[in-house]
């Protein structure tokens, strides 16, 4: 299409611009043919006047010299003859007055008798007889004695011709000089002369170089070609227009320059003049206007075909433009198709997905709503019914939002409801709905905080839950058991001036991750990657839609993903958001000696800053070694620290090794939290045994640590004391307890102190006896076996084995742990094997009986 | 000697001790019972026989009655070296040292608690 215009273009230029060649070059021929046949005529008509002006000239000065004659022969009485004497005195006196270099009579065979001057010779004396003879007055040319050109003027005597003296005329004489000098045959012109010749050729009066006697031999010799013709045709032509009488011009090349010339008659002889002008003059005029003319041409021509090609190109750019612009049209309008098609498709894979998704709980709340009525006596099945009831239903709600949710965000109806919100609160919430289903999936979860300056800020919290909980739930949800989660939240200085905190959420997991083709429309309305492994994982795949609304266009922040398949995902999510204007409570609190032990320097750092705008100095270490050292430094001092939070996971030592440690080098004087980002529920034991006063849960927000801090400024250490006796209460007396322990002095020791608190102890000295004793004894005599780890033969973790495989229906009875080993790995150790607690040595009654008293039913 | 004159002969801490048994019979009952105590002779000759993990044993049950007994100075050194044995690791460096110190702090108690069984019995 393209190549088929340009060809069409190039064509056509070419064309016009040959067309415009020849229409040029014809008219420039035109014009230098019409210029010659210009110069021709007006070289013609020019020298005809010429001529004529000579002609007349040459008549008039003629006629003039003819009436003197014809006056000095009236002078005479015809009755004298012309040999009297007196007669021809009084002729020469009068003939001389007028100038006339010669006197003489003419004799009827043409002699002359001359009466002054030297003798004359006719030259041609036959036509000028013939005219004298007729009584005609007659031109004639003759030379002199020494041979100089003359003029002869003859006219008829009036006297009667007598026999004896012969006079048909009287003739006079002037020199040829006077002919040319008059009729200035050379000078008329600077460059034009002019030649006399008689008929035959004959040169009369000869001017310029011309040195021949006869001008056709002139022709011959010089002329080297005149208009086209042999100097033989041209001069035969020129002696038939002087047969006729009649005027001829014609042009002719000599030396190489064009002459034009033109002959005429002349009267009173048989001459004939032509004259000659050289076409220089004119010629060059001409030329110059014809050279000019033709410059023009060419320069029309070229300006014309400059037009031309800048038209064209102008035409062909216009042209390639158009089918540029309808080529995008065309691109754009195919792109808007395809994504029309591609929209319209994943509406319908929604729609079918949805009824699919809609019908499972709904089928499940039928059937199971059919099952409980037809059990209603059964109230176990019936509660088990209601309870799948309330699962699904509670699926068809989240679909259902989600649903609304979309169409509002299509129709444009989702606005936002700006409040105050605390991230703090936020983030705690977040956590504690998050915190079930990472914990039945066994995932680490662990939510970051660091750099928050500003906790209130004006935000939809639902729709900040909504974003959290998309987020989250798709890391629980596509990361298998035992994968890691990790949740970070941080602030920094926002663009959008000092009123607004640019706050950044990071959700990051190491689960199944996403391949890149899908990372492009997990944004899209209803995409969920299209593969097998999460064909089983429920949902609209409407969240990130909805997730994508809120953050970008409604709160106009940015949302990132990066992730790869296999190797987890991260989104990042920065939102500034405008700061609350609250007065925020008055967080200050004694200027306390602090200890922060974590092994992220990040979070060491931001919690030692939040401590600081508290009031409070704190110092901050790596990990469990360092923390025990510092901490005994400061002991030893006799500079105590106040409080020291502890975290639980630690590279080497952990949390409660560590706090354990202290507790020996410290006492119980000083608080130690610990932090955790989970429930602590399943370790509060142990670190309750580890001497932890309390716990503080992350993220630790400035308000967390605050709220936290708060209880040890009035009253420190007042709520430590009442603590331990709270599950005391419970009356053990006479119960059967059977004790493994390898060392005698221990034994005595624990039987000593237990049997004080009305326990009925046995004594078994390894794993084995302790095993041996068991079985012998009746199913459910012992109420518990408190175990020591370390003993020959058989150790507890292999006698606690044992005995939960014995076939007895007391196999299961409480097994404590009882060593002094404390290391976090042995506590977990005890309860792999199957014992249910663990109490760490040296012996503590109150901890051994509130053990006892828990798991003794 | 007194009981406390003892525990602090021994480097040990009677309050801890007071604390854990509640009367000075049971503390004193217990000190003198140490004295038969055979984990340390079991250590003893497990370290020169080279059974390694019964010398574990017997230093953990050492540092386990120390424990006890609030014998602070051999609890400390008892649990080094049971850290030293633990999970049969290979000696290392230094584990001579240990093991001199454990029997320093041991022959320490050991008398002490001669004299002051002395005290009790004179």
């Amino acid at each position: 299409m393209k190549n088929k215009t340009a060809r069409f273009l190039v064509i056509s230029l070419i064309g016009v611009a040959l067309l415009c060649v020849c229409v040029f070059s014809f008219l420039a021929f035109h014009m230098s043919v019409q210029s010659a046949r210009t110069i021709n005529e007006v070289g013609t008509l020019y020298m005809s006047s010429m001529s004529q002006q000579i002609s007349i000239h040459f008549e008039s000065i003629i006629g003039l010299q003819m009436n003197q004659l014809k006056t000095l022969a009236d002078t005479i009485p015809s009755s004298e003859i012309h040999t009297s004497r007196t007669l021809q005195e009084n002729l020469i006196a009068q003939a001389q007055a007028r100038d006339f270099t010669y006197l003489g009579f003419c004799a009827s065979d043409g002699s002359l008798e001359m009466l002054y001057g030297s003798q004359l010779t006719v030259t041609d004396p036959q036509p000028f007889l013939d005219s004298l003879n007729k009584e005609q007055q007659k031109v004639a040319i003759g030379t002199n004695a020494s041979g100089e050109k003359v003029i002869l003027l003859g006219a008829p005597s009036p006297w009667p011709s007598a026999p004896e003296h012969d006079c048909v005329a009287l003739v006079v004489g002037l020199p040829a000089e006077y002919i040319s000098d008059n009729l200035s045959l050379e000078e008329n012109n600077e460059r034009a002369y002019s030649f006399i010749i008689r008929r035959d050729g004959s040169f009369v009066i000869r001017t310029n170089d011309a040195y021949r006697n006869n001008y056709f031999e002139r022709v011959h010799a010089l002329y080297e070609s005149v208009n086209g013709m042999t100097p033989q045709q041209y001069v035969d032509a020129l002696s038939a227009a002087m047969d006729q009488g009649e005027d001829y011009s014609n042009e002719f090349t000599m030396d190489g320059e064009r002459y034009h010339l033109y002959c005429t008659s002349l009267p009173y002889s048989e001459w004939y003049l032509i004259t000659f002008m050289p076409y220089g003059t004119m010629d060059s005029i001409v030329t110059r206007f014809s050279r000019e003319w033709g410059s023009l041409t060419v320069l029309s021509a070229v300006l014309i075909l400059a037009a031309l090609l800048l038209v064209f190109y102008k035409y062909f750019g216009l042209t390639r433009q158009q089918l540029r612009d309808v080529e995008n049209a065309r691109t754009a309008a195919e792109q808007a198709r395809k994504e029309a098609e591609h929209a319209n498709r994943a509406k319908s894979e929604f729609l079918s997905n949805m009824s699919h998704d809609i019908r499972t709980p709904m089928n499940a709340i039928v059937g199971m709503t059919a099952i409980a009525t037809a059990n209603l006596d059964n109230t176990e099945q019936v509660k088990n019914c209601l309870k799948k009831i309330t699962l699904s239903s509670k699926h068809l709600l989240g679909l259902i939002n989600d649903v609304l949710d979309m169409s509002k965000i299509e129709s444009g109806k989702m606005t936002l409801n700006l409040d105050q919100v605390s991230l703090r609160e936020v983030v705690d919430g977040i956590v504690s709905i998050c915190q079930p289903q990472v914990k039945a999936k066994h995932q680490h979860f662990d939510v970051f905080i660091h750099d928050i300056s500003t906790e209130n800020v004006l935000c939809d919290s639902v729709r900040l839950n909504q974003v959290l909980l998309n987020l989250l739930s798709n890391a629980i949800k596509f990361t298998p058991d035992g994968g890691e989660i990790h949740m970070a939240l941080y602030e920094e200085d926002s663009p959008k001036g000092d009123n607004f905190v640019r706050t950044h959420i990071q959700v990051k997991d190491n689960g199944i991750g996403m391949s890149e083709e899908f990372q492009k429309h997990i944004f899209d309305s209803f995409a969920r990657e299209d593969s097998a492994r999460v064909h089983r994982t429920e949902g609209t795949g409407l969240g990130m839609a909805i997730t994508k609304y809120i953050v970008m266009d409604a709160m106009g922040g940015a949302i990132q993903v990066s992730s790869r398949k296999g190797g987890g995902t991260e989104f990042n999510v920065t939102l500034d958001l405008e700061k609350a204007l609250v007065v925020e409570e008055d967080m200050i609190l004694p200027s306390w000696d602090m200890l922060v032990v974590d092994d992220d320097q990040q979070l060491c750092e931001s919690t030692v800053d939040s401590l600081k705008s508290i009031g409070i100095n704190a110092e901050w270490t790596l990990d469990g070694e360092n923390a025990v050292g510092m901490v005994l430094k400061r002991h030893q001092r006799g500079s105590d620290y106040h409080i020291i939070l502890l975290d639980w996971k630690l590279p080497g030592m952990d949390g409660i090794a560590t706090a354990r440690r202290m507790r020996q080098e410290l006492g119980d004087n000083v608080p130690i939290l610990l932090i955790s980002a989970y429930d602590w529920a399943d370790i509060e034991e142990d670190a309750r045994n580890a001497g932890i006063t309390g716990f503080i849960s992350k993220p630790l927000f400035k308000s967390t640590l605050f709220n936290s801090l708060r209880q040890f400024a009035d009253t420190p250490q007042a709520d430590q004391a009442a603590e331990p006796q709270e599950e005391r209460g419970r009356d053990l007396s006479g119960r059967h307890i059977l004790l493994a322990e390898d060392n005698e002095l221990n034994w005595e020791i624990a039987s000593e102190l237990l049997s004080e608190e009305g326990l009925i102890l046995d004594w078994a000295e390894n794993g084995q006896i302790c095993v041996e004793m068991l079985q012998k004894s009746p199913a459910g005599y012992y109420d518990a076996v408190l175990m020591d780890v370390r003993m020959p033969i058989m150790g507890g973790y292999e006698a606690t084995q044992v005995i939960r495989s014995l076939d007895r229906p007391d196999h299961d009875l409480p097994i404590i742990a009882m060593t002094a080993d404390a290391f976090a790995e042995d506590v977990k150790r005890s309860i792999d094997c199957g014992m249910n607690g663990h109490i760490a040595k040296p012996i503590d009654v109150s901890e051994v009986m509130r053990l006892l008293g828990k798991f003794i039913k | 000697m007194t009981l406390q004159e003892c525990y602090a002969a021994l480097g040990g801490d009677y309050d801890e001790a007071m604390g854990r048994l509640r009367s000075e019979r049971l503390v004193q009952k217990f000190v003198l019972k140490f004295l038969n105590d055979g984990s340390y002779q079991l250590l003893c000759d497990s370290l020169a026989a080279g059974d390694r993990e019964e010398a574990f044993r017997a230093a953990h049950t050492i540092k386990g009655v120390c424990a006890n007994l609030a014998f602070n100075t051999l609890l400390d050194s008892s649990e080094a070296l049971t850290e030293a044995l633990r999970d049969g690791r290979p000696a290392q460096a230094g584990e001579e040292d240990l093991i001199a110190r454990v029997k320093a702090d041991y022959d320490r108690a050991y008398q002490a608690i001669q004299a002051f069984q002395g005290g009790v019995a004179g």
